[in-house]
């Protein structure tokens, strides 16, 4: 704590809850530039992410779209689009929630917040470089990993800075409990950089040759989603749900068996892509073994996260960050089941290479960890910012707008996939043929993408008027008031 | 491709060796003792079991 805190400088007689208030408030408030910085640049990276992604989309009905220039072709957009709202998007929503859960539960303050400042700007800049070279025409045509050689180095840099602060702040942290929590970020923050610089050695600066080439890809490509983005997910889901309803986990339990069995199964499982292809049997084998074993923790986690809101459901109606989050709960059974179902080899002859398999990623990286990076950010900024969120409405819309959006693509995807993949097992119909039965599918697909594209424009600017402090000060949802001044919350239980 | 392999397979056996290297630490230290109480960790003073701590800004 620094000695010129306000916590050490106020009356020893203060009553002991508002000096948990104060605690908790200085905690937060030091997370203040770093995180709102990876926040304020995931949202700009998931608006510019989104309209690559619509125009990718409204390419597939609609070939001829804009294709007299060559850096809006589809090969180059789409690659463009995954990696920045993977690595835009997506990983900066992450690491914003990741450092403030990770500071909040070791009830430790923020140190070093400028190499998280430098590193945050370096990732944009990796970002940027990286976005721009598939643009340019230099994508590296390896799913997941498109980035140019040139823009991946920048990344890694950014990265072992956040690295290193994740490990300084968990060996800096209150003795105690280690909640789940800060288990699955640990993991994740140790991970990570593991797996991407592995890959980056592996297929770019010493590329491996033949078929090895795919295992790389597909390992990190699974690891990338199970041992990065999945626990931070399920970490902030870990934090909020309980915390936000003020009911403790269900099983807390079956959390700890839920994490370790993640640990230990989710990383074989990245072979089942590779179901049918130039590998050894007992490859494949292993991964779909691994990919069923993945049973335990999502079906642990799904009954934690049922039984914790069991009773408390009715608190989807006020509160926001419970509704994106219980939202990417439910999405996370879904996904994962829907995921273990693919690896079964008879599924995944019919399921792949056809859309079901792109209905699936959505609904993983969108309808569960997207929507659990929205609930994290409607409960962390208020905190950060002090001011409560402008307009109760413009949530409401965002949640509807993107709700109902990713519904609908998961949805169109699935049903045209399954269509695609029959007809591309009969004989008698011809591959131009099988695609037809996809097409009215993407054309749903693509009006989902307005919506999903429409709910992006208005979080963006709720962020924006939340930062310029809009709105008439609150005194209403009382989270940012100490104890002293509003002790009537409790009503709301 | 022989060399890719050993890659791959050490990085399979380490990312699962330091998870259960990590099981045995927290085993050690006692983090899986008293998991009725561990789960009230991130419940405070101010903010007890009981307590929501969200809810939609109030329209004007």
């Amino acid at each position: 704590m620094k000695p010129s805190s306000l916590l050490s400088s106020i009356h020893p007689a203060t009553e002991p809850d508002t000096l948990a208030f104060l605690e908790r408030a200085e905690i937060d408030a030091s997370t203040r530039g770093p995180v709102l910085l990876f926040f304020g640049s995931a949202v700009f990276w998931l608006l510019f992410g989104s309209v690559l992604g619509l125009l990718a989309a409204w390419k597939m009905t609609h070939p001829g779209l804009l294709d007299s220039l060559g850096f809006l072709t589809f090969g180059r957009i789409r690659p463009a689009h995954l990696n920045s709202v993977i690595y835009g998007w997506a990983s900066q929503a992450g690491i914003g929630t990741g450092i403030w859960l990770m500071a909040r539960l070791s009830r430790v303050s923020l140190m070093h917040t400028k190499l998280l400042v430098s590193a945050a700007i370096f990732w944009n800049l990796g970002v940027l470089v990286g976005v721009l070279g598939i643009l340019a025409g230099d994508s590296r045509s390896i799913e997941w990993l498109e980035f140019p050689g040139y823009a991946t180095p920048i990344l890694f840099v950014a990265y072992a800075c956040i690295g290193v602060w994740a490990v300084i702040i968990f060996r800096f942290r209150k003795p105690g409990h280690i909640y789940v929590s800060q288990w699955y970020l640990l993991a994740a923050f140790l991970w990570f950089p593991w797996m991407y610089a592995t890959a980056n050695i592996l297929l770019v600066w010493q590329p491996i040759q033949g078929s090895a080439q795919g295992a790389v890809n597909w390992w990190f490509a699974h690891n990338i989603l199970g041992l990065w983005f999945t626990p931070i997910g399920l970490a902030s889901a870990y934090y909020l749900i309980p915390k936000v309803i003020g009911r403790p986990i269900h099983s807390y339990y079956l959390s700890i068996l839920g994490f370790w069995t993640l640990a230990l199964f989710s990383n074989w499982s990245g072979m089942h892509h590779l179901i049918g292809g130039p590998f050894p049997a007992w490859m494949i084998s292993t991964s779909v073994v691994a990919s069923v074993m993945m049973f335990i923790p999502v079906v642990t986690v799904a009954i934690n996260y049922h039984m914790t809101m069991s009773g408390h459901f009715e608190a989807l109606k006020w509160s926001p960050t419970l509704r994106f989050t219980v939202f990417g709960a439910l999405a996370y059974t879904v996904v994962s089941l829907q995921g273990i179902s693919m690896a079964i080899p008879s599924v995944n002859t019919l399921t792949h290479f056809t859309d079901y398999t792109i209905g699936h990623a959505h609904l993983g990286l969108y309808g569960f960890f997207s929507m659990m990076m929205f609930g994290a950010i409607y409960y962390i900024v208020p905190r950060l910012v002090g001011w409560e969120w402008p307009s109760a409405t413009m949530i409401r819309w965002h949640f509807w707008l993107v709700a109902i959006g990713i519904l609908l693509m998961v949805g169109s995807l699935t049903v045209g996939g399954i269509l695609q993949g029959v007809a591309l097992y009969d004989p008698t119909v011809s591959f131009r043929s099988s695609l037809d039965f996809a097409t009215p599918f993407r054309w749903l697909r693509g009006i989902s993408g307005v919506l999903l594209l429409a709910g992006h424009l208005v979080f963006a600017s709720l962020f924006v008027l939340m930062l310029l402090k809009a709105g008439p000060r609150r005194e209403g949802p009382a989270l940012l008031a100490t104890p002293a001044e509003n002790p009537s919350q409790t009503t709301a239980a | 491709m022989t060399a890719g392999l050993i890659l791959i397979l050490g990085g399979l056996v380490f990312l699962s060796g330091s998870a259960l290297a990590a099981f045995c630490w927290a085993t050690k230290r006692g983090q899986f003792r008293n998991l009725r109480e561990a789960a009230l960790t991130i419940f405070d003073r101010d903010e007890p079991p009981g307590t929501p701590t969200d809810r939609f800004p109030p329209r004007k």
